[in-house]
């Protein structure tokens, strides 16, 4: 049973100077963000790299909805590690349990976030679609399901799951007294009520898993039933968005899971047997992930008609050429970072390595020259020129995807020896992998997959784009970081 | 009830592009937006090449992806055919765009007064504007039509709403041909009731062997074309097509 301690657990209610100075940063992005959103209400969606396809040559959905999919792509993460390890009783993944449940929920605001700056008349876009809603339409499943009906759910789920914590710290005197009475609303912990408790948790898990599936392959329709956009019509859609949105994921929850585990100095609870059972996990989906886009290339290429053939040589060897390369790098080397671990153990081989300072200047050099590029692009005093490309030669791009790679490679040593450092590489690399694949998924079939003559098209996305999406990461970042200060993280252990 | 219908006669057709600019005055269009658009293409080697010309207005498809996606039915079907935007309901997502496979649709990226051919604001134009309405405020294309009374001509002189070809509803709901239809020198263009047998679509269509773009996709175009073929991938487009805004 658990006892009395007297400060409320896992830093919650205690204000760090680095605390706040993440919360300023944070608002200042989010500010940012806004700032660039007021621009697009102001002047239109000219604003941004978007034109329309055909005639205008460019791409009517971008950056805004390539975000949207990933945002909910990530929430399948929390909902889905909840429901698992309440259905198989993995009783040790049991801490990341809430970091997963929140992950979900602050995703799923997102995504809802950034349908809004897509759509050219926000205000009838709340209003209208209440009113006017089509069940015909693949954007119903989208906005109900997904949005409303997943998000609903895991708000349930997330405050049942709470409720045990919440009862716990009420009794401990805390300015946070009355909040976490009202969450407990009069549960006890006793040990009937913790029974009755598990029970109706067990059950809505068991319900959230087909509707997690669900959703995940609405998501998947809104694309995969569309015959007039070439690489979009396809059956594979629906089952890769499920397998993407698991990878993207677990891939930010082993991120989130090790920040945490160093913050906190939870070495304790968040043992390395989580990364492991995580790791793997994702090791497994991307191996699912990769055989999908193999499968896909072989019959598009293959027989394709062609239009097809043109779309999927944009893709391997054409203006896309170096987003899809790099995601396509991205995944082979998170897989290899997370099996790496393993190899010591099963192969006597040294891995071989660079110079770690070495490393870390490759990698600024990416870092740094891919920054002055974005700013060079996008700097607002430029305007878009008609059908213009980028104004950089296209081995640029290349030297920088290299350096990257290098730079990753030489972390090879380290990632050997701990399984938390693999796990937090693995998790970045396959988000990477996700934004971009994304991208590659809404963007080519609009201006390369046009069926009548048209040509090819083009996008860039503009500094608006950029500062609204950046605003976004801002604000799920500002939602985690005010709710670890007033909600414990992790469930609050037992006393033994 | 009427049912709707154009063909368009490649023979006939000589790359004048007429319709193009009828239906832009007509309805006002923006810069940069081409309800009707004219491909030009050219086909076979040197010396023995041959140049021909397809117009392109919206399909106003009988199952139409665009009208199937439509998350608020702003894009819906009338019921003589013609495919409509109400532009009081439209809430901009695109994604009729992205649906349609012949790239008929137009967002109003910019407000459409900063986005016109002429700016009706101009000092030197005062003497001849004032006091008329500006080509984005047309009242006509303003009107409510058809039995449901929506908005639907004009397609929406507003920013950040979807519009398209109309058919030209407020000319046909007066017993009008739309204005490409009108407008064309070289009789290329018709437009009727294909219900009536004795209506000039039905007549040609039933004497010369017709074809509708990307027929196989199902989507059920209503405008059907003769005398020529559908486009190849030997038909080369002979110009770069980017109009941008
Ligand atoms: S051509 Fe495009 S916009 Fe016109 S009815 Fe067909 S799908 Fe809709
Ligand atoms: S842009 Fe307007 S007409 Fe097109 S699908 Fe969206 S709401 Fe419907």
């Amino acid at each position: 049973m658990a006892t009395r301690t007297e400060t409320l657990p896992y830093g919650v209610g205690r204000f760090t100077a680095g605390w706040w100075l993440l919360l300023a940063v944070l608002a200042v992005l989010v500010g940012w963000g806004l700032y660039a959103y007021s621009r697009q209400l102001a002047e239109g969606l000219v604003v941004t790299g978007l034109r329309d396809i055909g005639s205008m040559a460019g791409a009517a959905w971008g950056l805004y909805i390539a975000f949207d999919i990933y945002f909910v792509g990530v929430s399948f993460a929390g909902i889905t590690m909840a429901a698992l390890i309440r259905l198989l009783r993995l009783e040790e993944l049991r801490p990341v349990s809430r970091m997963a449940e929140l992950l979900t929920i602050v995703a799923l605001i997102l995504a809802a976030f950034s349908v809004l700056p897509d759509l050219g008349q926000p205000v009838r876009g709340i209003v209208n679609l209440l009113r006017y809603a089509r069940p015909q339409s693949p954007f119903f499943g989208t906005f109900t399901l997904v949005i409303s009906g997943y998000l609903f759910a895991s708000l349930v789920y997330f405050y049942l799951d709470g409720r045990r914590d919440a009862a716990l710290l009420a009794r401990i005197p805390s300015p946070l007294q009355g909040f976490y009475r009202l969450w407990a609303a009069g549960y006890r912990d006793t040990p009937a009520e913790r029974e009755r408790h598990h029970r109706t948790a067990f059950w809505l898990a068991i319900a959230i898993v087909p509707l997690l599936v669900t959703a995940h392959s609405t998501l998947g329709f809104v694309f995969g039933i569309q015959s007039g956009r070439p690489g979009w019509f396809s059956t594979l859609q629906a089952p890769a968005f499920v397998v993407m949105a698991g990878v993207s994921g677990i891939g930010l929850l082993l991120v989130i899971a090790a920040v945490f585990r160093h913050v906190l100095g939870e070495r304790e609870r968040l043992h390395e047997g989580i990364f492991r059972w995580l790791g793997g996990l994702l090791a497994l989906l991307v191996l699912v992930y990769l055989y999908f886009t193999v499968a896909e290339l072989l019959t598009t290429t293959y027989t394709g008609h062609e239009v097809e053939v043109r779309l999927t040589l944009a893709l391997l060897n054409g203006p896309y050429a170096w987003l899809f390369w790099v995601s396509m790098g991205a995944l082979v080397l998170a897989l290899a970072s997370l099996v790496l671990p393993y190899v010591p153990s099963l192969v006597p081989v040294r891995v071989p390595s660079f110079q770690p300072a070495f490393a870390r200047a490759a990698g600024l050099a990416a870092a740094g020259a891919g920054l002055v590029l974005m700013i060079y692009r996008h700097s607002p005093r430029l305007v878009p020129v008609a059908g213009a490309g980028g104004p950089e030669p296209e081995w640029v791009g290349w030297v920088l995807a290299g350096l990257a790679v290098v730079f990753v490679l030489s972390w090879f040593p380290l990632f050997a020896r701990s399984v938390v450092a693999a796990g937090v590489a693995g998790g970045l690399l396959v988000n990477v992998a996700a934004v971009g694949k994304r991208l590659l998924i809404v963007v080519p079939s609009q201006t390369h997959g046009t069926l009548l003559p048209y040509g090819p098209g083009s996008y860039t996305p503009t500094w608006v784009e950029y500062s609204v999406v950046a605003g976004l990461f801002a604000l799920g970042t500002l939602l985690y970081t005010l709710f670890v200060k007033v909600f414990p993280i992790m469930e609050v252990a037992e006393e033994r | 009830m009427p049912k709707y219908a154009m063909v368009i006669d490649l023979d006939r057709c000589m790359g004048c592009r007429a319709c193009m600019e009828a239906c832009k005055v007509e309805n006002n269009t923006p810069t940069a937006h081409f309800w009707m658009y004219v491909f030009r293409f050219e086909e076979g080697h040197y010396p023995n090449t041959h140049v021909w010309f397809l117009p392109r207005p919206c399909m106003h498809c009988d199952n139409a992806p665009c009208v199937k996606v439509c998350p608020v039915g702003a894009r819906y079907k009338r019921e003589d055919g013609l495919v409509a935007t109400d532009w009081d309901r439209c809430i901009g997502c695109r994604y009729c765009e992205v649906a349609c496979p012949y790239g008929v649709n137009f967002f109003n990226w910019k407000d459409p007064r900063k986005n016109a051919y002429l700016d009706w604001d101009d000092a030197d134009l005062r003497p001849r504007t004032d006091g008329n309405s500006p080509p984005y405020r047309n009242p006509d294309l303003d009107r409510r039509y058809g039995k449901e009374g929506r908005r639907t001509a004009g397609g929406g002189r507003l920013r950040g709403v979807i519009e398209k070809c109309t058919f030209c509803v407020h000319r046909v709901e007066r017993g009008l041909k739309p204005a490409c239809v009108a407008n064309c020198p070289a009789f290329a263009l018709l437009f009727g009731d294909l219900e009536d047998p004795a209506s000039e679509v039905s007549q040609v269509l039933k004497r010369k062997p017709s074809f509708r773009l990307l027929e196989e996709l199902g989507t059920e175009p209503r405008v059907y074309y003769v005398g020529g073929h559908p486009p190849h991938p030997e038909s080369k487009p002979v110009e770069e097509i980017v109009a941008r805004v």
